[in-house]
């Protein structure tokens, strides 16, 4: 019995003790967890905080114009009639034109990196596309005005406008003449930029599909084609769409290097060839002259719609998203 | 010219030889000297603890190992007159070697595609053809009374035994004339499982069947002619029956007892 009462004495303390430990760990428990959902809210307060200064800022414009803001062409600081569509309309095409010829080549890039790429090229080819990341915006934009813009007029572009000339509707779309920067030449500067992030993503999904699965494809007799699009594709086509939706995020919003080889000229032309600007190459060019209210204030506006057509592209992609994967769990 | 050698004792055709096949993953050797034939229509259980290179044996019959770099093979697989192991056309070798493995791997396409899709990619047939094709594939993976309403629905909605069957009926359409089984029942449930052993056993009457199992009931159960393996060594090939009852080395006696493995 005494022995009875002294073990259970004896749990008493160290029970003691332990709470005692606990209790401390409690409270640095409660720091770390104050720590990270503060470090989680304050991204909350930047998103909300740059919304509302964006919305107050570009309010003098949307009052002076109201919603024709968003529907006319007119750039004229002179007369301080703005309107929001040329740049609106060069954001989406130049991007949609880099998306069009980034992703195919990116996904080329990767499937090669990760399927047929001998091991000894593997690491290379993957550190020069993580060196294209690294390279900064304004190195393409000197490096496009000097050298790829002359080079587009001299050799690319005369040749669309040739090619096409004959044939309805394309001849709009590649009609000149050669200025060599222009809404074609961004995008593919563009292209180029966007292309190793995509890249990338690409290449680390690849990697992820179960090496079973490839394995079971390969043993049906595919070839490295058939298993790349039947499996590797399908299997991981929500980090592809990932990848995709950053790569277009970074090119809606790319500022530097569209400036310098855009044109800068506020209007919406029917060929790809003639100059046009962006929303962020407007904002980048102006923001320093912008003289009165009305003209800053719409810089701002731009801003503010940058800010939207993003986010409802990042909407879109997510609801593409939860489709496929309905699709994909029914 | 006799291609294939008939085995003077059995009266069996030999539909894969394999003769002195070292395998290595890059120094090390996996498989030291193996030689046994594959019998034209039986089951040939290959048995014996991990890591014994049962497996890894499998996958030399059909050069699965190429995916990898560092793996390579010496020696002779003699496949209807051919050595696999000089062959070219890996894709015509694999849809000539069908092989199920160990998870169930359906493709990420509908039930119906998962069939087609290989019918198609070696026979243009008009869809009525193909139809039928994916049919009677499932009909012999017993699957069809089961997915015959939901042929448009995923492959991947299926329990993990249906997956399996998928998987199997999937390597049938293609009409190979083997089929290599890399233990396909360990993630299934018993009666999945046997639903699978029943369908090795219908099988076997068309095609050859090499099965790597853990299971020696199943082993049994399944096959007429085991190997078993140890550590990356043939140590004994015969009669299923005569191997689980009467074996002649020690240590297959020792594991199929369960006295180490």
């Amino acid at each position: 019995m005494a022995f009875l009462a002294d073990a259970n004495s004896q749990a008493t303390a160290a029970a003691a003790a332990r709470r005692k430990v606990l209790e401390g760990l409690r409270i640095t428990d409660q720091l770390f967890r104050g720590l990270t959902m503060s470090s989680a809210y304050f991204v909350l307060i930047l998103l909300g905080a740059i919304f509302a200064s964006l919305v107050i800022g570009g309010y003098l414009a949307f009052a002076t114009f109201g919603f024709s803001f968003l529907t006319t062409e007119v750039w004229n600081p002179v007369t301080e009639q703005f309107g929001a569509l040329a740049p609106i309309y060069g954001t989406i095409v130049t991007s949609f034109i880099a998306m069009l010829v980034a992703v195919p080549i990116s996904i080329g890039i990767a499937v090669f990196l990760t399927e047929l790429c001998p091991m000894a090229l593997r690491r290379p080819i993957g550190i020069a596309i993580e060196l294209l990341a690294g390279v900064p915006s304004i190195i393409y934009g000197i490096w496009g005005l000097f050298f790829f813009a002359p080079v587009i007029q001299r050799y690319v572009q005369p040749e669309l406008i040739e090619a096409f000339k004959n044939v309805p509707v394309l001849n709009q779309l590649f009609a000149g003449p050669p200025y060599g920067i222009g809404i074609l030449t961004s995008a593919l500067i563009l292209a180029m930029m966007v292309l190793p992030f995509i890249t990338a993503v690409c290449r680390d999904v690849f990697e992820t599909v179960p090496p079973v699965l490839k394995e079971a494809a390969y043993g049906m007799g595919w070839t490295t084609r058939e298993v790349v699009r039947n499996v590797v594709i399908p299997y991981t086509r929500v980090g592809i769409i990932g990848g995709v939706m950053l790569g277009l995020g970074r090119a809606l919003g790319e500022t530097m290097a569209v400036t310098f080889v855009i044109g800068n000229a506020h209007r919406i032309s029917g060929s790809i060839l003639a100059p046009g600007t962006t929303i962020s190459a407007t904002i980048a060019n102006e923001f320093t002259e912008a003289v009165g209210d009305v003209y800053t204030s719409s810089l701002i506006a731009l801003g503010l719609i940058l800010f939207f057509i993003t986010f409802i592209v990042l909407a879109l992609a997510r609801l593409m998203l939860m489709r496929i994967e309905k699709k994909a769990g029914a | 010219m006799n291609l294939m050698s008939k085995d003077v004792d059995t009266g069996l055709t030999e539909k894969i030889t394999v003769s002195n096949l070292k395998f290595f993953y890059g120094s090390t050797l996996a498989l030291k000297n193996i030689s046994l034939p594959l019998y034209e229509r039986q089951v040939t259980a290959f048995i014996g603890p991990s890591g014994c290179g049962k497996s890894t044996l499998l996958r030399v019959l059909n050069r699965m190992y190429d995916l990898y770099p560092n793996q390579r093979a010496e020696g002779q697989v003699m496949f209807d007159g051919e050595n696999v192991l000089d062959m070219k056309d890996l894709n015509l070798l694999r849809s000539r070697i069908g092989m199920v493995f160990q998870k169930p791997t359906p493709f990420p396409m509908t039930i119906y595609e998962n069939i087609a899709f290989g019918i198609r990619l070696y026979e243009r047939l008009p869809k009525s053809e193909v139809d039928g094709r994916v049919e009677s594939a499932l009909e012999k993976a017993a699957l069809w009374k089961e997915v015959k309403d939901k042929l448009h629905s995923s492959g991947l909605s299926l329990s993990g035994g249906q997956q399996q069957r998928l998987c199997i009926a999937r390597t049938v359409a293609i009409r190979p004339e083997v089929i290599l089984f890399d233990e396909p029942c360990s993630a299934l449930d018993p009666i999945s499982t046997a639903k699978v052993e029943e369908l090795i056993d219908e099988l076997k009457n068309e095609f050859t069947i090499a099965i790597v199992t853990h299971n020696m009931q199943q082993a049994a159960r399944v096959s007429q002619r085991t190997a078993f393996m140890y550590l990356g060594e043939l140590v004994e090939f015969g009669v299923t029956q005569k191997l689980f009852t009467n074996p002649s080395d020690k240590r297959t006696q020792d594991y199929i007892t369960g006295r180490f493995g």
